[in-house]
């Protein structure tokens, strides 16, 4: 058999130069310039390198000719050479059909090869329409702080079927293949692209029960406007990118940006990548899909575990609820009653011992779920389909995750100043809060410069690597941890060393209540500090100290356009001079149309008071 | 789960042999059977040809990809293992997506009528909670096929 198809191709191979219908296709390409169309440059994903030139960072499986990686003539070439083997026209199922777009094949001097492994995978994903899932914000790992997206090949068309089994779909994800669970080596190599990368295809079963239920992360699912022929090209496309492996870059080149190009490869007038910047965040994913009018044809949300016993304990009265928080059902109930009762029940069981259940690890968790089981199950009522009710909204609504910031204010000790702040992503506890979490501040390279009009200096006022908190507030049924960490450099303003830059670590633990569907929380953490710098004097001479001491804060939502932030901390610097710290701050931001906000911020510290007034613009 | 990751690869690795059987439950009638084998390579290049092989025998079109996956044993007990908190909580409550999931793969006739039966038969499809995803799926798929009412044609 392999040497029939080895015959085959020989033969096919040598009249095809006989009849010299190869030159002809080459020449014809080269007349046409295909070599630098969008769609060639797209499928083979070259990029404009630094100093001109095409360049693809694909593994070197993914090209024919030799020079393929920096070539796209070249390519284009040894591609339609490859044509004339039926091996060739089965491995680039969408350059083939790319080129055959533009070429116009005559398949009586080019026959068409059959190709039972793409045949096989085509139809085992039995595409008809694909969701693009934004799987939302999930703190407790680097990995995944700014969310995640993947594709779901859909099986059905959920409008003609009349009902979409989407859990038998195929999610398609790309993602990098990491060899570490140390957070600090996963930072550096990601961000220095050192992971491989890598496609796979898997039933979206798999992905609900990983983010919704075990990572309870809601999901969004945006349907697309996409024709069979253009479905078909994509899975054509994403069949041929196989297990080629492109280098994992966490900010730039990270699965967002890997979906969009695999997109646009195999739908070049999709107009996609150049919505994304050097910092492709996945929620600007699912702008940039908002960008081609009419290509989302329908959003959906599919709520995470949390959000789902939210959900039901909303419904319940105060006694119900009170049953809910013993984990009883006590005989008053009704049947109707015991089953919503026990229906919010095994979901926070499944919240909180939700990895112990699925590992099996966890023997009273196991127990006490099936005893509710068998509870539930002895009420002879069906329960209604949960009807969700959505956040605020969705995340391509959100603000933009860049933001500049121009102010100025006075200090009672410097006097008058401007500043200038940047950051490259994504939102913090002020920042408008529409498609993003109420409580949680996810800062990526945030800094503010200021420069001290009257001394004429300026300040590297403070500079994150990252800036992450994560309020997660407390009630009866659940009580998270609320958390915060940052690391970077910041300008110290105190006897210790004033106006010295230094190298800052900060971390806090603690605790937080809600009120008001979380518009109105408090929290109160722990903190620990330690600054470095050469200038200071610290214990026993050291150039670093240590703080620690409370911290306690206040943030309230009016409306959606109104945030206002008030926070005291105290911090003890054993050894040091000074013996301690104080700062309280209030700050207030207004959002207005166009992705501005105003904002003012008023700040209490041992020299000085100060206040400063900005605009910040969102990109 | 990691077993069940694996059995998940094997089923998008394994021939088509098990997919003819696929073509069975409601949505994938007596069309998707005799043109559920057209090579969807064809039908790529096609996509791009426009006519040159007439769109009736290689447009992409409705019957040849509307059909879920293998609604085989195989692919419900995959489905059950991997899906099996879930589903716990879903029989229990007589309803939810992954009954009406299971519903199709096992092609059963009436979600409903699947839920309320085997949330009848819970504690003796999960007697207690150490017992094996392989023997609840062989529980859930035993109760199901016993019930003659449920008409299910996959199991």
């Amino acid at each position: 058999m392999q040497a029939a198809v080895l015959i085959a191709a020989a033969f096919a191979a040598s009249a095809a130069r006989a009849d010299g219908y190869l030159p002809e296709l080459q020449a014809s390409a080269r007349e046409q310039r295909l070599a630098e169309e969008r769609g060639w440059i797209g499928l083979v994903h070259y990029e404009r390198g630094l100093f001109g030139g095409w360049h693809s960072e694909a593994s070197s499986s993914f090209f024919l000719s030799p020079r393929g990686a920096d070539d796209p003539a070249g390519e284009l070439d040894a591609t339609l050479a490859s044509f004339f083997s039926a091996d060739g026209q089965c491995r680039f199922p969408a350059r083939m059909a790319w080129l055959n777009s533009r070429l116009h094949f005559d398949f009586a001097r080019l026959p068409l090869a059959s190709c039972p492994k793409f045949e096989e995978f085509f139809g085992k994903i039995g595409a008809r329409s694909i969701t693009m899932v934004f799987s939302s914000y999930f703190l407790s790992s680097p990995a995944s702080a700014f969310g995640h997206t993947l594709l779901r090949f859909d099986r059905t068309d959920g409008a003609e079927a009349g009902k979409h089994f989407e859990l038998l779909d195929y999610g398609v994800n790309y993602s990098a293949n990491v060899d570490t669970e140390n957070a600090l080596v996963y930072a550096v190599k990601g961000l220095l692209g050192v992971f491989p990368g890598q496609f796979s295809a898997i039933p979206y079963f798999y992905k609900v029960r990983e983010y919704n239920d075990f990572e309870s992360r809601d999901l969004w699912e945006y349907d697309l406007a996409l024709t069979p022929q253009q479905v078909a090209l994509v899975v054509a496309h994403i069949f041929e990118l196989g297990a080629t492996r492109f280098p994992y870059y966490y900010i730039s080149r990270n699965c967002s940006y890997w979906l969009l190009a695999a997109l646009e490869a195999a739908v070049p007038e999709l107009d996609l990548l150049s919505h994304v910047g050097h910092v492709a965040v996945p929620a600007d994913t699912v702008k940039a899909l908002d960008s081609v009018p009419g290509l989302v044809r329908a959003v959906h949300y599919r709520p995470s575990i949390r959000s789902q016993f939210r959900r039901r304990a909303a419904e319940l009265s105060g006694p119900e609820l009170a049953q809910v928080a013993k984990l009883a059902d006590e005989p008053w109930l009704t049947p109707v009653q015991r089953a919503r009762v026990l229906d919010a029940e095994l979901d926070l069981v499944d919240l909180r011992y939700g990895r112990g259940l699925l590992l099996g690890t966890d023997a009273p968790a196991m127990k006490l779920k099936q005893d509710l089981l068998e509870r539930r199950s002895a009420v002879p009522v069906q329960s209604e389909e949960l009807k969700p009710l959505p956040p605020l909204s969705q995340p391509d609504r959100g603000h933009g995750s860049m933001r500049v910031g121009l102010g100025g204010g006075g200090s009672t000790d410097t006097g008058e100043f401007a500043i200038f702040d940047f950051r490259l992503a994504l939102h913090d506890l002020l920042d408008p809060v529409a498609g993003y979490p109420e409580l949680a501040k996810l800062e990526f390279l945030p800094m503010r410069f200021r420069y001290n009009v009257r001394a004429q200096t300026l300040w590297l006022e403070s500079a994150w690597l990252a800036d992450v908190a994560s309020v997660a507030p407390m009630d009866r049924f659940d009580q998270p941890l609320t958390w915060k960490m940052r690391a970077g450099a910041l300008t110290l303003r105190d006897a210790g060393c004033n106006g010295c830059l230094a190298g800052a670590f900060e971390t806090g633990g603690g605790a937080s209540i809600a009120f008001f569907d979380d518009k109105l929380a408090l929290l109160a953490t722990g903190d620990a500090t330690i600054v470095a710098t050469p200038h200071l004097q610290g214990p026993s001479g050291w150039p670093a100290r240590l703080g620690i001491g409370p911290s306690g804060a206040v943030r309230a939502r009016l409306g959606d356009r109104l945030v206002m932030l008030g926070s005291a901390q105290w911090q003890y610097l054993p050894g040091a001079q000074p013996r301690s710290l104080f700062k309280l701050d209030a700050s207030l931001r207004v959002a207005l149309h166009g992705d501005l906000a105003l904002s003012a911020e008023l700040c209490r510290i041992p020299f000085a008071t100060e206040l400063t007034l900005g605009v910040f613009k969102y990109f | 789960m990691r077993k069940a990751i694996a059995v998940a690869a094997l089923l998008l690795t394994a021939g088509s042999a098990s997919a003819a059987p696929a073509y069975g439950t409601a949505g994938c009638g007596l069309g998707s059977v005799l043109f559920g084998s057209q090579p969807g390579f064809v039908q790529v290049v096609a996509a791009t040809t426009n006519g040159i092989f007439g769109n009736q025998t290689f447009g992409i079109t409705t019957g040849t990809l509307n059909c879920g996956p293998p609604a085989t044993p195989a692919g419900a007990r995959l489905f059950i293992d991997v899906n099996r908190e879930a589903l716990a909580k879903d029989m229990a409550r007589g309803s939810g997506e992954t009954i009406a999931t299971l519903t199709q793969l096992t092609g059963c006739s009436d979600a409903k009528v699947v839920g309320a039966t085997l949330q009848k038969n819970f504690s003796s499809i999960i007697p207690n909670e150490k017992v094996s995803s392989d023997i609840v799926a062989d529980n859930v798929l035993a109760t199901l096929k016993a019930d003659k009412q449920l008409s299910c044609s996959a199991i």
